[in-house]
């Protein structure tokens, strides 16, 4: 049984870079603007069906990966900025945002089905071989998506600690007002928090379908749950905590999983997060009249 | 208004959660004859030691004070001074980090809100909190029927009870209503009223319960220069009935009109507590005012 | 002819179990505010319990179809433990989910409760049959009735239009008791609710559990009309279905969600039946949810409160001859006598 767990760690080190990236991007978004963005997923789907469109057109993977990113860039921008803002003009409520984003999700989804004709399509790049280190089995490809992964952390870390967009990018999680009239931008500063948490969706999209090998307009909405456990659990507005609270739901779904409740892995990875909201509940309480706002 | 029409009809009826009225509760006709006004009875409120954290801040540090039957105290001091959280915490909307909260010798500081209302202390809110989607009359009917209301089994099991109990709250309803000349805004919805008459709604709510004492967080918010006078003297009825008000307010001339004792708070700490006249006057609390 | 007995009578048992769904869902969300994104996943367990029940024992895993619990009950009692499923699984839903917490959050928690039980229940295969769903439900009292399919169908039909006269009185009676009051309290101003002495996180259970079981007994029924039940039929996108349907017709108004019922699943998708088809076979189905997602967020940016909102209601005041002078206001006539005059035995 040890060499099972010990082998579903790689996969799950494998799965917690993929839903790393998607929730960083989710956290930062939540973190930002407090929408709770339930179309991220769709939006995961177009990414990496973006990129199965570039690889079909014999495109290099890498290129693909980036133009997956790009289609989440823009499609969340659009969103964000278009119809986002549309709503909170009118006074939306923050649940009332989270009902108009799970029907632009349901909007996006089944387009990508009437597009892709309901079909599942078989996405395989970048084949290569495995490597094996004890009981763990990982291939090339594998390796590369966590090093995608941590390379887009330390970027992002980079970014939020060490340039005047990450400090304003802070100041305006805190407090948007306040980072307002300390001259920031802030409308900037959200436009370039759509284009940059789309960017890190549709790549998290990309990578999925890398490492799952499919792709269908459901990709994204089964994945959803994951990302949104790991950004809770971390801290919205963190992505350091997410990357950690991603590696713990990896983890734990994939040993799950391998002790053979396959079908259950998703429900133990949320049931974690679970737990621990009711255990230390103040990360999510609050009335929906209290503190936070819409910042749009 | 009604002269001689305290809240309630004295004497319990069913259902209600038994508030003890005050002492001989006798309504002094507003407006009338101020040295009749009764001294204050005995301690309702009391808070000691309260130490609340909010925000990651100590918000309040160290408050004592006590609130008695029949008197308006005001909660006075500059921004941030932890009013507000001294209040919440009074209230229950926030757990007070350490120190004790007594409501009639009984401790409070470990209740929920809800449970906490139904032994008497009832509150509002700093931006007014009137049920929207109901009208005035429902919204003093749902607080007439308070705790009782809200239960399931009572609603399902006690058919009889609640029609009769249904018709005194509407009474009772009412009663509040005349006395507030609020009548003519019974089938109103809280968007449809001004901002004064949206605070009447919230206190006329709060009388419903029959209530020991109200928690009253910036009431004259939001509320037009010529309804700050008819606030007050309803408030000073309220008081007539021998209920013990606290109220946390900006506006000092309020403050010196409505209340028997102020206090005043800085920085999370009492630095000053009398007669209004007299802490004006204080080096103390002008240095926290101005310095 | 026909043909078209076959199509309106199942139309009106869909008309009502829709009828079910849009209450209980307005129920919550009209009058509660419980934002219940994972509805459509106790109308499924209820559906599932129905069908297992009636179906007898499972063979196991070699046989057929495999699933958990297996009886043979007699008509009614599957509706009453499809209920009973309903009001469970909200239970054990609920009490994770429904504490003090912000709206967004809970929405979403119930979405995702939503996406994680669909998988489940099609991954475990010895559940409910994963995602090939069980079928061969029989038909309640076909035997004992002995009656054409035909005539059958419309004593089904009619006895689906009983429960929901029932259902209807039931509500109605909860919504307008102080028990009514007291969620839509709950939903207006959450800390003034609980500063007058209501305890929201009970008030929100036991919304959430009577809704369940509503949802349950809508999918009993549902299940027993049509024979099978699969994850296919209970899609995430479901619960939307009703949500814009009780958009549509009248957020907190139980005869709005019945227009809205009727205009939303009934009308709307059932239009594309009678059109001709468009593209590949399977393209109408993703229109229509893509219809289903742009009404959504038409009338929430329009008029969130639907055609027919919730009502206001005049009060009344009893003269009072004890008091001269009295201020009895003009008994102005209204539409709908206020709970008080109920109160009073008007």
């Amino acid at each position: 049984m040890w060499t099972l767990i010990v082998s579903s760690l790689g996969f799950g080190v494998v799965l917690a870079s993929i839903i790393a990236v998607a929730a960083m991007g989710f956290t930062v978004q939540l973190g930002l603007t407090n929408v709770l963005n339930l179309s991220y997923g769709a939006v995961m789907t177009v990414g990496a069906f973006v990129a199965y469109l570039a690889v079909s057109f014999k495109l290099n993977a890498w290129l693909a990966m980036v133009l997956g990113g790009l289609a989440g860039s823009l499609l969340t921008l659009v969103l964000g900025s278009g119809v986002f803002k549309m709503f909170a003009r009118r006074g939306a409520h923050l649940f009332e945002m989270v009902m108009v984003t799970l029907g632009l999700s349901l909007i996006i989804e089944y387009a990508v089905q009437a597009i892709s004709r309901d079909n599942i399509y078989q996405f395989v790049v970048l084949q290569s071989s495995s490597i094996v280190v004890g009981p763990i089995i990982i291939s090339v490809t594998q390796l590369v998506l966590i090093g995608v992964a941590l390379a887009i952390f330390a970027a992002l870390e980079v970014l939020l600690r060490l340039t005047k967009l990450g400090k304003a990018l802070r100041a305006m999680a805190v407090d948007p007002s306040l980072a307002r009239s300390c001259g920031i931008r802030t409308g900037q500063i959200v436009t370039i928090t759509w284009l940059l948490t789309g960017f890190l969706c549709g790549i998290a999209g990309v990578i999925y379908v890398i490492n799952s090998q499919s792709v269908d307009y459901y990709t994204g909405q089964l994945f959803l749950p994951l990302v949104i456990a790991a950004a809770i659990l971390g801290g919205v507005g963190s992505p350091a905590g997410a990357f950690v609270a991603a590696l713990i739901m990896g983890i734990v779904t994939q040993v799950v999983s391998a002790l053979g409740g396959s079908a259950y892995s998703t429900v133990a990875g949320f049931g974690i997060l679970v737990v621990v909201l009711l255990s230390r509940p103040s990360s999510v309480t609050g009335t929906s009249a209290g503190a936070a706002q819409l910042t749009l | 208004m009604r002269a001689g029409s305290g809240v309630g009809d004295g004497g319990a009826t069913g259902g209600a959660v038994g508030h003890a009225q005050a002492a001989g509760s006798v309504a002094a006709h507003p407006g009338g004859e101020p040295d009749e006004r009764r001294a204050p009875g005995p301690a309702v409120l009391s808070a000691r030691d309260l130490v609340v954290h909010y925000g990651g801040v100590v918000a309040v540090n160290g408050v004592s004070l006590e609130l008695r039957a029949g008197e308006v105290v005001g909660l006075i001091g500059p921004n941030g001074a932890g009013k507000s959280s001294a209040l919440a915490a009074l209230g229950g909307q926030v757990r007070a980090r350490s120190g004790t909260i007594e409501l009639s010798e009984r401790r409070i500081d470990r209740l929920a809100p809800f449970e906490r209302a139904r032994l008497g202390l009832t509150r509002t809110f700093q931006s007014t909190s009137e049920f929207e989607g109901m009208t005035v009359f429902e919204n003093l009917q749902t607080a007439g029927h308070g705790a009782d209301g809200g239960s399931l089994t009572g609603v399902v099991f006690r058919g009889k009870q609640n029609r009769a109990r249904a018709a005194e709250v509407s009474r009772l309803a009412w009663d509040v209503l005349d006395r507030f000349e609020m009548s003519a805004t019974a089938d109103a919805y809280g968007r449809e009223l001004s901002g004064g008459q949206r605070r009447l709604v919230e206190i006329m709510r709060c009388l419903m319960q029959r209530p020991r004492v109200l928690l009253l967080d910036e009431p004259m918010v939001g509320v037009a220069p010529h309804l700050v006078d008819k606030l007050v003297n309803d408030l000073l009825t309220i008081r007539d009935d021998g209920i013990a008000l606290l109220l946390v307010e900006h506006a000092l001339e309020v403050v010196s009109e409505l209340c028997d004792r102020v206090v005043v708070m800085a920085q999370g700490q009492v630095i000053c507590e009398g007669l209004y006249d007299d802490v004006v006057e204080d080096p103390d609390v002008r240095e926290a005012y101005l310095g | 002819m026909g043909s078209w007995s076959f199509y309106i009578s199942t139309l009106v048992v869909y008309f009502g179990v829709d009828l079910l769904s849009g209450w209980s869902l307005n129920l919550q969300y009209g009058f509660a505010g419980v934002i219940n994104f994972a509805y459509i996943v106790f109308q499924a367990a209820g559906a599932y319990i129905a069908a297992t029940v009636v179906i007898g024992p499972s063979g196991g895993a070699t046989s057929f179809q495999q699933y958990v619990f297996g009886a043979r009950l007699p008509f009614p009692l599957p509706l009453v433990l499809a209920a009973a499923a309903g009001a469970a699984m909200s239970l054990l839903i609920g009490l994770f989910s429904l504490r003090r917490i912000r709206r967004d959050y809970q929405a979403a928690i119930m979405l995702i409760v939503s996406l994680i039980a669909i998988q489940v229940v099609s991954s475990d295969v010895g559940l409910f049959n994963g995602s090939n769903g069980v079928t061969g439900v029989p038909r309640p009292l076909y035997a004992a009735l002995h009656v054409s399919t035909s005539s059958w169908q419309w004593v089904f039909a009619a006895w689906t239009l009983v429960i929901c006269a029932g259902v209807y009185a039931l509500i109605q009676w909860l919504s307008n008791s102080s028990w009514g009051h007291a969620l839509r309290a709950m939903r207006d101003q959450e800390d003034a609710a609980s500063a007058i002495g209501l305890n929201i996180t009970a008030l929100r259970l036991q919304v959430f559990v009577i809704g369940g079981a509503i949802a349950g007994l809508s999918g009993g029924l549902l299940v027993e009309y049509v024979g099978a039940w699969s994850p296919g039929a209970w899609g995430y996108a479901e619960t939307f279905v009703v949500f814009t349907a009780i958009f549509v017709g009248g957020v907190g108004n139980n005869r709005g969600v019945a227009i809205g019922v009727l205009l939303v699943p009934i009308i709307f998708l059932e239009i594309p039946r009678f059109l001709p088809q468009i593209g590949y076979p399977g393209l109408i189905d993703s229109l229509q949810w893509i219809a289903i997602g742009a009404m959504w967020l038409l009338c929430l940016y329009i008029r969130p409160k639907g055609l027919l909102p919730e009502r206001r209601p005049i009060a009344r005041r009893e003269p009072d001859p004890g008091v001269a002078g009295s201020l009895a206001g003009p008994a102005r006539p209204g539409r709908r006598i206020a709970a008080v005059m109920r109160g009073q035995g008007r």
